[in-house]
């Protein structure tokens, strides 16, 4: 994550891996899940936390949910099954359960798959929020497998030339397993920015890109803005609870594709993002974003054996050598280091479980009111 | 492609497909193909001069295969073998032949797999350029399954945050059938643009956008630029490229990290040097994927939401200053039914290295007429 959207140091609230976990499965419990599925989806919560992925953590995610479980737009026991299937491949409806209770459970179908036929593959509908997709494909790493995730998401990038948003941040995400360095991690919205970055920037009132959101109009907005200062905007980060009650986080700001502009590639972010409708979506007969029907997430999991196309330890050592090659690429005038994505990530995790993780005071102000009104054990 | 790559029509002389499909075919056979391999590489070329990618098509690239093909850097009949082999994956030795030639018999493999557990996988090593990723991608159309290819390429692209390049173009391909409308047919590189938009801006000497290349210390570019280098594709080459994003804020550690994927697909499943280690410039390594349709969904349901997805993005009001929205894959169908009936519009420039290239391999210049009855 870019600077800006750390919690500023003299605000930060440490709390303990395990006192949140904690806290987080009670939550879970209170809103009808199995003690089961609750650890589960806390595993997968506190997972980006601990990655410093903030953006997909507890402190975005828990109230969202606990809107839409109020609004019975999300089912705790989801009654989830394989609608089709073939010795590579299966379709699931997801029965309206969270993707971070389904998907992990769908991505060990995939594996389970990959050992016997060199690759899984599994395209879930009727779907809601999946989280941080990196744990869903890193799932596939200690088997020593290349994962995949992709999530079909409500309207939200305005599509290039188009002036209305109209499909998903639909993000992407790709883990390869490495020998010594830690492996690649790649996860990322479609969209210069994920709708998740929205509510930070507006919790911490820090400035927007050029090239992240368009004006009302869909034209990209290639200067730095605040979101204060406009009026048809409100701030982000309140009312969590209420704007998703409906499968997705309602917004008024209209993302851009990432590649922002024709010139600058949009159309390649607008059309990666329609890859992952297809696969997500359309293969499994969930309703998609553009047409207007869309209800919840559609998702879709891959993962690829390793030894199916090559001895896997000249492969790890091969990942090494390649991820070490990016490292030692010198900086260009901007100074800053060359990494690759999952590097800063692994870093921020091996720190974060021994030092804590850094939560906003507003954020425990939320825990605090949200643990006496579901009579649960309080954070702090 | 944007306007200022396109030939300006008082320029362009129209070619009809079959006789540039001839020519080639000789002019592969003559640089020691055999009848089938040079059958199957025209092929390719010449879809992508009828789709309107003229970046990938003989304009640009025949010229390059015959200097590889006569240096002896592609083989132009290699033994190419599977290395092994799973229900739903290969993994394949290129024996040094242009992925023009081995890349769609792998995607017949991909294919036949897939229509058995569903998918096909096969991860090409030791392999020379493709031409048009989505060719490859669009072979699994007519089987009513989702292809994907991507190419593991030179180094010229700069990584977020790096000053030298490290990361090859690689693009990424994903066709998708419809029922009515046209396919989805998405083929872009992981870089701001193709190194051969590069080529193709030099020959019309129109300037590049912000945002394409960066400076000799690796910073991106953020105004229109001209390219100072006359007549030496090579120069045009070696000039440092940007990934798709640009700069970080707008997420040019996503066209890196997308890049990155193609690499470990592409070349480090095969056990092939990718990224800043690699050291082969001609080298290129392949991945191509089928997905069955039929395995995850009826046919039939999954085309029709398609033509539906595909109507509604159609159907979205366009921003001030555009006429419509598109989807990748529209215009290129519009354009192909177009080419085919009025012919490939060729550059003056490209017809004289037709001329020139067919009388150094005495070969009868059969596009000459064309010119005449114009």
């Amino acid at each position: 994550m870019l600077e800006r959207f750390h919690v500023p140091g003299e605000e930060i609230v440490l709390v303990e891996e395990n006192r949140l976990r904690h806290v987080t499965e009670q939550f879970f419990v209170t809103q009808g899940m199995s003690i089961e599925d609750s650890k589960i989806a806390t595993d997968v919560l506190i997972s980006s936390d601990l990655r410093g992925v903030e953006t997909h953590g507890v402190s975005n995610m828990l109230r969202a949910y606990l809107g839409a479980f109020r609004s019975k737009n999300l089912n705790p026991k989801p009654n989830w099954k394989i609608v089709r299937e073939t010795p590579s491949c299966a379709t699931i409806d997801s029965d309206a359960g969270l993707g971070i209770v389904v998907a992990p459970k769908a991505m060990e179908i995939a594996i389970e798959k990959a050992k016997k036929t060199g690759v899984g593959l599994v395209s879930l509908g009727n779907g809601r929020h999946i989280g941080m997709l990196a744990y869903h494909a890193m799932m596939a790493l200690e088997h020593d497998m290349i994962g995949t995730c992709m999530a079909s998401c409500g309207p939200r990038m305005v599509p290039t030339f188009s002036s209305e948003a109209a499909i998903g941040t639909n993000p992407i995400s790709y883990a390869a397993p490495a020998d010594k360095l830690p492996p690649f991690v790649f996860d990322a919205a479609m969209t210069s920015v994920a709708g998740n970055k929205i509510v930070l920037a507006s919790r911490l009132g820090v400035p927007l890109e050029p090239g992240w959101i368009a004006d009302k109009r869909g034209n990209p907005i290639m200067e730095e803005v605040y979101l204060n200062d406009f009026p048809e905007f409100e701030n982000e980060s309140k009312n969590l609870e209420q704007r998703y009650s409906s499968g997705n986080i309602s917004s008024a700001v209209s993302l851009l594709p990432f590649g922002a502009t024709r010139e600058m590639g949009s159309h390649k972010g607008y059309s990666m993002a329609m890859v992952v409708d297809i696969l997500s979506g359309i293969l499994n007969g969930n309703k998609t974003a553009p047409t207007g029907e869309f209800t919840g997430q559609g998702h879709f999991l891959a993962a690829y054996s390793v030894e199916a196309f090559i001895d896997t330890k000249e492969f790890k050592t091969l990942m090494d050598q390649y991820l070490q090659s990016f490292l030692d690429l010198p900086s260009n005038s901007e100074g800053k280091e060359v990494v690759y994505a999952g590097f800063l990530e692994a870093k921020e995790q091996e720190k974060r479980m021994k030092q804590g993780i850094p939560l906003h005071p507003e954020v425990i102000d939320w825990f605090t009111s949200m643990s006496k009104e579901l009579n649960i054990d309080s954070l702090v | 492609m944007l306007e200022r790559f396109h030939i300006p029509e008082e320029d362009e002389i129209r070619v009809n497909p079959e006789k540039l499909r001839e020519v080639s075919e000789q002019i592969f056979m003559k640089c020691g193909m055999n009848f089938a391999n040079s059958k199957i590489a025209t092929d390719v070329l010449l879809q992508a001069d009828i789709r309107g990618v003229d970046t990938h098509g003989v304009s640009n690239m025949l010229r390059n295969y015959v200097m590889y093909l006569t240096e002896g850097s592609a083989k132009p009949n290699p033994l190419w073998k599977i290395t092994r082999e799973t229900e739903s994956t290969a993994t394949v030795d290129c024996d040094e032949g242009l992925g023009l030639v081995v890349a769609p018999l792998c995607m017949d493999i991909a294919i036949e797999k897939a229509k058995k557990t569903g998918v096909g996988l096969v991860s090409m090593g030791n392999g020379r350029h493709l031409g048009m990723a989505g060719y490859h991608a669009m072979k699994a159309l007519k089987h009513d399954m989702i292809g994907t290819c991507m190419t593991s390429s030179t180094t010229n692209v700069v990584p977020t945050y790096a000053s030298k390049a490290g990361l090859g173009t690689n693009p990424i391909a994903v066709a998708a059938p419809a029922l009515n409308k046209a396919p989805f047919v998405f083929d872009a590189a992981t870089s701001a643009i193709a190194t051969n938009k590069v080529r193709v801006a030099q020959r019309l000497g129109v300037p590049l956008a912000a945002g394409w290349i960066t400076d000799e210390n690796g910073n991106p570019i953020m105004e229109e630029t001209s390219l100072n280098i006359k007549d030496d594709p090579d120069e045009v080459s070696n000039l440092l490229q940007t990934p798709v994003g640009a700069t970080r804020e707008i997420g040019s550690h996503k066209g890196y990290s997308l890049g990155m994927v193609v690499d470990i697909l592409g070349s480090i499943l095969n056990g092939s040097l990718a990224g800043p280690l690699r050291t082969i410039k001609q080298h290129q390594n392949h991945f191509v994927a089928a997905y069955s349709i039929e395995a995850f969904i009826d046919t039939q349901t999954f085309k029709k939401m398609m033509d539906e997805y595909l109507q509604a993005l159609e159907d979205l009001p366009p921003v001030e200053g555009q006429e419509r929205v598109l989807y990748a894959g529209l215009i290129e169908e519009e354009t192909a039914i177009e080419r085919n009936k009025k012919g490939i519009p060729l550059h003056p420039e490209v017809i004289n290295w037709f001329e020139s290239i067919c009388s150094e391999l005495e070969l009868p210049f059969s596009l000459v007429e064309d010119k005449r009855d114009n």
